[in-house]
This record gives C-alpha cells, sequence and structure tokens, in this order.
C-alpha cells in the first residue's frame, strides 16, 4: 500500500472516529462538526509525531 | 422534575441487578411488569432458535475459546463450561438461558461431533446473525430495566418520563446509527453521527469485496462489528453470501468494519445518555420538563 493510500483512508476516518467523540459532548450537528475537526487535527498531529518516531527508532536499530 | 440531589446520578444497581440481566425479562419480573418480562423471554429465546435451528453446534466453532478437545485427550474445565454455552460465544451469551439450552442441546464431544462444529451450513450468516441479535436484544431488555429501576430510585414515585425510553433509543441506534438521537430530539447530531458510522463500515465492505463482515471467517472481529446491527444483518443476508475471491484489501476491510461497530458502540451509549438526562441532567444544567 502506498503511503499516500494510507493516508487517504485514515485521514478520512480519523475525522469521522472524532466526530463520534465528539458527539458525545455536544447537541447540534454544527457544534460536533466543529469540536471534530478541531479534535481530528490535533489526532493527526500526534500521529504524525508518532510515525516519525517509530521511524527513527527503526533507523536506529535496524539501520536505513 | 424530582431528583433527590444527595445521590450520586454515577452509582451502579449493584451485581445482583447486573447478573439478573443476563436471564431477558427476569428484571421486569421483579420491576413487577409482567407482560413486559413474559415479552422479553419470548422474544429473546424465540430470536434465538430461528437462528439456532440453522446453526446448531456451528455455535461453538465461533466461541472465543475452543471447547475442543485438547491434545491428548482427556476433558477438561473448558468443556464442562462449554456443555452449558460458556466458551464466550458473544453476543450469545447475554442471553444465558436460551444458550445454555442450545448448547446443551448441541453438545457433543465425540470427533465426529467436533467434525460438525467446523462444516458450513446453508444460510449460516443470517442463522449466526439471528442467535447474535437475540444477545443484543436481551441486553436491550435488560438496559431497559435498569433505567426503570435507576429512575424509580433517584426519581422516587413521582419521577418524571424521559423524551424517550433511553434502551429503545440505543437498541433504534444499534439498528440504524443515529436513529435513536432522531427519537430523542437531536435528528441533526443523530444523522451526523449515524453518517460516519455508515461511512466507515461502507468503506470497509468495499475494500474487502464485501467479506470484511463474516462469522465464519473472521468470528472474533465479527463480535465487534455485529454492535453495528443494520450493517451486520445487510452483510449477512447480501455480501457474505457471495463466493470469495482475492480481496486485496481484506484485512483493512475487516478492521473499519470493526472501527465501525466500536463507533456504533459510542453512538448507542450516547442515545441513551441523551434520552436519559431529559429525566436526569447533570449537575448544573437545567432541562425543558
Amino acid at each position: 500500500m502506498s503511503l499516500l493510500f494510507r493516508f487517504m483512508v485514515y485521514v478520512p476516518v480519523l475525522f469521522l472516529i472524532g466526530v463520534v467523540i465528539t458527539g458525545q459532548h455536544h447537541t447540534t450537528a454544527r457544534d460536533t462538526l466543529r469540536a471534530a475537526a478541531a479534535r481530528s487535527l490535533r489526532w493527526l498531529v500526534w500521529s504524525v509525531l508518532l510515525v516519525v518516531v517509530m521511524e527513527l527508532l527503526g533507523l536506529v536499530f535496524i539501520g536505513w | 422534575m424530582v431528583m433527590r440531589s444527595n445521590l450520586d446520578p454515577a452509582r451502579g444497581l449493584g451485581w445482583g441487578a447486573f447478573l439478573a440481566g443476563f436471564v431477558p425479562g427476569l428484571l421486569q419480573f421483579r420491576l413487577g411488569q409482567t407482560q413486559r418480562a413474559v415479552l422479553a423471554f419470548v422474544s429473546c429465546t424465540a430470536l434465538f432458535f430461528a437462528g439456532w435451528m440453522i446453526v446448531r453446534e456451528r455455535l461453538f466453532y465461533w466461541a472465543l475459546l475452543d471447547p475442543g478437545t485438547p491434545p491428548g485427550g482427556g476433558g477438561s474445565l473448558l468443556q464442562n463450561l462449554a456443555r452449558f454455552g460458556l466458551p464466550l460465544t458473544l453476543p450469545e451469551l447475554l442471553n444465558a438461558p436460551a444458550n445454555a439450552i442450545g448448547a446443551l442441546l448441541a453438545w457433543d464431544i465425540s470427533p465426529a461431533g467436533e467434525r460438525l462444529w467446523r462444516a458450513v451450513r446453508p444460510l449460516e450468516d443470517l442463522g449466526g446473525f439471528l442467535t447474535g441479535a437475540s444477545g443484543m436484544l436481551a441486553a436491550f431488555w435488560s438496559a431497559a430495566a435498569h433505567w426503570e429501576l435507576r429512575r424509580r430510585r433517584d426519581g422516587g414515585e413521582t419521577a418524571a418520563l424521559p423524551i424517550a425510553n433511553p434502551a429503545l433509543c440505543a437498541a433504534l441506534s444499534w439498528l440504524v446509527p443515529g436513529l435513536g438521537h432522531a427519537k430523542a430530539g437531536q435528528k441533526d447530531k443523530g444523522l451526523l453521527m449515524g453518517a460516519a458510522v455508515a461511512i466507515v463500515f461502507t468503506m470497509g465492505l468495499v475494500f474487502a469485496g464485501g467479506h470484511a463482515v463474516d462469522r465464519a471467517n473472521a468470528s472474533v472481529w465479527w463480535i465487534a462489528q455485529n454492535l453495528f446491527g443494520g450493517g451486520t444483518l445487510f452483510a449477512s443476508l447480501v455480501t457474505a453470501p457471495m463466493p470469495m475471491g482475492s480481496e486485496l484489501h481484506l484485512d483493512l476491510g475487516i478492521i473499519l468494519c470493526t472501527v465501525a461497530g466500536l463507533m456504533n458502540l459510542v453512538v448507542m451509549v450516547d442515545a441513551y445518555t441523551v434520552a436519559e438526562r431529559s429525566v436526569f441532567p447533570l449537575p448544573g444544567k437545567e432541562v425543558a420538563a
């Protein structure tokens, strides 16, 4: 699977999970969407950070 | 609205009520709702045996723990438990009496009997869905009784009625994600959350060529996928019986459908909570009478 394909699956699914999670704390769709966008963006940053750290660990322990 | 402020709304109803929930109708009987108790027991039992007539001993093959003869022969504690339907066949275990009777009727530990567990049955996808649905239905009946117990405990004799029965909202969301929210008065949010679940589930089915939800091939994953009952019913009737090819993204599809099922668990709990809060709001929040 190419990186682009993974990204194109991961990002929308992350947002849709965010919709369900943030929906618990809001009563309208508008508020839920706004909160889900912010939440999934934050999750995305953490995901990228996690991947970078894992790649670095791979580089250190396995090599190029 | 009546609410005694000295009670902790998060306080549970105890182990007795929890365990009684595994017997459909028992809690309703304790509440004095005899007709509902009979309806709960009959509906759950009928649904289970409608499916059991198709799958029979195949249920042992779908259990979380394999109750087969261990290497070297001899019996085991697991086999003794499996005789009464306790090798963790989920969600059938939530309908404990019917599951136990079905296991007792189908139990055969001989090599020929064990081979039958692995034999594919015609319409087994539908049969597996029906037995599983009986467990989910038992859980919703139990939730309805728990709600009534809670309402009487925390609301007293003059407790207000909710905007909709919380257990009914959860059950509706199991079939159609978001429908429970619509019933509880949050239509747009229900539509949004329901669409989120449906899109992830559909993505899973598409990536896996329709075989992401298949109890025979991915029985453990199916337990979580079944938390989206409407989607699992569709898959059981339409996509799972299709001939299997060499699906490129089968694993991805299975995981996406499982994620969708878990997302719908959140939707069901939220639908329950929305209805519940129409009687017992969070501290400091007012609600329309």
